[in-house]
């Protein structure tokens, strides 16, 4: 045991020197860099302020953080909706067919993420796709000026986001054993109720793991809320671009991404209490 | 065991078909020039003839990377120490403090014989008061365009966007800057103001504006009102000029509380690797007719005078500064607590938003 | 029975549903006119633009090796760690692979700042090794989860019968462990490729001067327009992903029936 335990350790150098200098580093100068000032014109002073962090609890901005997570529960809600029942009903199909639909899933990815969401404009905006599908079937008698509101930015995270929901709750459905199922309904259970007493809980790992695959990013997609939000819904991931891109204040910027990150390992430890498990699962 | 190698092996040849396929779609272009040069602009400043004419008549190979803020040049150009890049061309304001940082070199003007063609409106401003450093590459006035067939009265100034006929109407770029700004016009304060209270007030009026706003976007802003998503749109000089080419029945205002100004230009780093190119190259972007090119590609107002008579006669108009803009006021760096001011009152105001 | 019909259909509304802005973007790849509100008429302009757009090219063969270098060698340390990790028992081992799953948790804006300001404080020159070091760091993290997750499932007893039998650790890992893990390493692999080809958001932050990739040139681009020349880009890529799924779906079939000659056919 001693000998594997040397070359598991030889090993996992890479990953351990890889881990600490090109992710732990930078993570932590980002947190020295938010203690820092800001310079007149350009760059950071070396002075050490709490200042960075006292910013953020002005109410417009913790309004934004407020907002990011309201559209993020939002978003959540309809990545569930969409993303539990296919993931599931993947689970379920027979093994050329999961390979099929897997790839299917994938090779958007493949695309531009940005060409996808212009994609989204053809269809929202007035007169476009959905106005004149809606307005033949009689169903709306105006465009619905879709585009640049609210609803748009859902549908728009939704779609970037929902693949890893998928990817998460098939993977736990799939290792489930369905005996269990089988045996329940056996015992007279109903469909709903099988699902609920059996599936349902051993699919909560994935479920969990694809929460936080998408939860927290959706509040950095700051493109989606550019392009089809018309930049009207504020994301701490705007803020951020904003602060380092426009306002030249990297500490601030710096003391927002902390702060993110810090909501970020609440989720995480959430999870793990709540799935009891260790691994994000998902994509395998 | 056996089996599974050949499993792998098989993978592995699909991987390396994968990879050839790409490698090979994206195989071309890639020949033995001798030399390169760096450029690192926004995207689309350069129609490709003239690009391939410099490379052509020099023997270079042009490298144009792209940023999408000035700060984000600036930040590039701090890392490499003013070194990587040859030429840039940036706002104004930006090339005040790139100089301020010592990452601009002094131009060699005995290698431009062109420099005489610039229009010397265009010379000697804030950033570069001697013109030792800069050769401007056009210059705009952010103004509105509206749709009068949507719009039941006549705009004539920054105020008028706030009528609440317009609600829901409104396309805005995304400067903070900018748009601040003509609330403080409407003032009667100067674009640069660097009172806090003064912005904070700024900050108040600009929240009346919220119902009004369909969408701000730094980004084909004009798509948005030639397509009809929008009324009115305030937009950068490139972007009216395209509005206006799409569509002919819009409307320009030059707004009466006056106008704000900025001019792009283009500079040699200090450490530039490649400084004669750059020198040849602005020098080549400086000939009447190649500038002439330029100018109607990008829909900047022209810099270059002997450059005007080889516009087309659209262009021509389009492009020349009206009178009223000569008074017209740059938009430059200010105090970085009247930037956080501005920061915060335009976050509010998009907070407001929907 | 019926249930099954319904789940299909749901897969299917879904996927359709996915693919219809795809759609879209291959049918105004066709557009004549510029402006993607104005349907011009059926054209082929874009495609001839995109052949002598060399600028293009450039990035796009910047994304490639950028895609093919950064999977790689997220290949080599996760899987690698994946496989090492399992075997020991270290405090800090958790520690380090919480951090490494970081970069795919964390909001890409933050990652892309906190690259860049560490690259500028470490003096790294902006480029393709920026690029790379960024890269693997996000691709990690997908490599590593399957090979886990694989290894997880796996029989251990195999490896304990080779080493029983004499085999060095090296002997195997490469005659047992990584044969079984293979499928898993490629998988994550592919998505680890895909996820880098795609990234916009941190590449803007590390790129430098001669290393444009494809998804930063068309997030510039939209500055001053995107014209449907990304539409027909985005239609080849299309294309050609489809075209090697299909290859590798028929390859995989015959190759069950057949031999290895199939792919050396091919490869030509």
């Amino acid at each position: 045991m001693k000998r594997q335990n040397r070359y598991g350790l030889f090993m996992s150098i890479p990953m351990y020197i890889f881990t600490l200098v090109f992710v732990l580093a930078p993570l932590c100068y980002m947190v020295l860099l938010s203690f820092l000032t800001r310079a007149e014109v350009w760059g950071v002073v070396n002075e050490i302020t709490l200042e960075n962090y006292q910013n953020i609890f002005t109410p417009v901005y913790i309004k934004t953080f407020y907002e990011s997570l309201k559209l993020a529960c939002i978003c959540m809600v309809f990545i569930i909706l969409v993303g539990y029942p296919f993931g599931y009903f993947m689970a379920r199909l027979s093994a050329p067919w999961k390979k099929r639909v897997s790839m299917l899933l994938m090779i958007p990815f493949w695309t531009s993420a940005l060409i996808r969401m212009y994609g989204w404009i053809i269809i929202f905006r007035s007169n476009g796709i959905l106005d004149k599908f809606l307005m033949g079937l009689g169903i709306t008698k105006q465009p619905l000026k879709l585009l640049y509101t609210y609803p748009a930015v859902v549908v728009g995270m939704v779609y970037a986001l929902v693949p890893f929901m998928i990817f998460s709750v098939y993977s736990s459905a799939e290792k489930m054993d369905w005996s269990y199922v089988e045996a329940a309904r056996d015992l007279g259970a109903s469909p709903i109720k099988a699902f609920f007493t059996v599936t349902f809980p051993l699919t909560i790992p994935g479920l969990m793991s694809g929460i936080v695959l998408t939860f927290v990013p959706s509040m950095g997609l700051f493109f989606i809320a550019d392009i089809l939000g018309g930049n009207k819904v504020v994301l701490v991931g705007n803020l951020i671009q904003e602060q380092l891109m426009k306002a030249r204040n990297w500490p601030f910027a710096a003391a927002l991404s902390v702060t993110l990150m810090l909501l970020t390992s609440v989720i995480i430890w959430i999870y793990r209490k709540v799935a009891k498990v260790k691994d994000l699962e998902g994509f395998y | 065991m056996k089996n599974k190698r050949k499993h792998i092996a098989h993978r592995m040849a699909i991987g390396a078909v994968t990879v050839c396929i790409m490698v090979l779609l994206s195989g071309c272009g890639k020949g033995k020039e001798t030399q390169s040069f760096n450029l690192f602009t926004w995207d689309g400043m350069f129609p490709q003839e003239v690009l391939s004419g410099f490379e052509k008549e020099y023997g270079v190979k042009i490298n144009y990377s792209n940023f999408d803020y000035d700060e984000d040049m600036l930040a590039k150009l701090e890392t490499a120490k003013g070194g990587d890049y040859d030429l840039v061309i940036a706002d104004d304001y930006i090339i005040e403090i790139a100089i301020g940082e010592g990452l601009v070199q002094k131009l060699d003007k005995g290698r431009l014989s062109n420099w005489g063609n610039i229009d010397p409106i265009f010379q000697g401003h804030f950033y570069d008061k001697t013109d030792e450093y800069t050769v401007p590459y056009g210059a705009g006035i952010p103004l509105i365009v509206y749709d009068p067939a949507m719009v039941g009265f006549e705009i004539t100034g920054y105020e008028d966007l706030w009528n609440p006929a317009l609600k829901n109407n409104v396309a805005l770029i995304g400067n903070y800057r900018v748009i601040d700004g003509i609330v403080l016009k409407i003032m009667g304060k100067s674009f640069n103001e660097e009172d806090t209270a003064v912005i904070g007030e700024a900050g108040k009026k600009l929240l009346e504006l919220a119902p009004n706003v369909r969408l701000i976007s730094d980004n084909n802003t004009q798509d948005y009102i030639v397509s009809g998503e929008a009324a009115v749109a305030f937009l950068y000089t490139s972007q009216v000029t395209q509005a206006l080419a799409a569509r002919e029945d819009l409307k320009v205002v030059y707004p009466k509380e006056g106008l704000g100004f900025g001019i792009m230009a283009g500079f040699i780093p200090s450490q530039a690797p490649n400084a004669d190119i750059a020198h040849k190259f602005l020098d080549y972007i400086l000939k009447p007719e190649i500038a002439a090119k330029c100018f109607e590609h990008i829909g900047y107002v022209c810099t270059n005078k002997a450059a005007v008579p080889y516009l087309s006669k659209e262009a021509q108009e389009s492009l020349s500064l009206p009178e009223e803009a000569k008074s017209g006021e740059f938009i430059m760096d200010i105090s970085a607590e009247a930037n956080e001011a501005h920061e915060r009152i335009w976050t509010e105001f998009k907070a407001r938003l929907d | 029975m019926k249930k099954i019909r319904f789940s299909n259909f749901y897969i299917g509304l879904i996927l359709v549903i996915m693919y219809l802005p795809i759609l879209l973007i291959v049918v105004y790849s066709f557009n004549e006119s510029k402006i993607s509100s104005v349907w011009g008429g059926f054209s082929l302009k874009w495609y001839e633009m995109l052949k002598t757009d060399r600028a293009m090219h450039e990035a796009i063969g910047n994304s490639l090796l950028l895609g093919v270098l950064s999977c790689s060698a997220a290949a080599v340390i996760g899987t690698l760690g994946a496989v090492g990790m399992s075997r020991i028992k270290l405090r800090t081992k958790g520690m380090v692979e919480y951090i490494s799953m970081l970069p795919i948790m964390v909001p890409e804006i933050i990652l892309g700042m906190v690259f860049m300001t560490f690259f500028a404080l470490i003096g790294l020159p902006f480029g393709m090794a920026t690029l790379v070091i960024a890269h693997t760091a996000f691709c990690i993290p997908y490599v590593y989860m399957m090979v886990k997750a694989r290894l997880a499932g796996m029989d251990i007893s195999l490896i304990e019968a080779a080493r029983d039998l004499g085999a060095s650790p090296w002997r195997a890992f490469f005659d047992i462990t990584l044969p079984l893990i293979f499928p898993a390493v490629l998988s994550g692999m592919l998505l680890a490729f895909a996820m880098s080809l795609d990234d916009v958001v941190i590449s803007i932050f590390v790129t430098g001067a001669e290393t444009n990739t494809l998804p930063v040139k068309i997030y510039t681009q939209m500055k001053t327009g995107v014209t449907p020349e990304i539409n027909a880009l985005c239609t080849i890529m299309l294309v050609v992903t489809l075209t090697i799924v299909g290859i590798s779906g028929i390859v995989n079939k015959k190759s069950k029936v057949g031999k290895l000659r199939n792919e050396e056919n091919y490869e030509k």
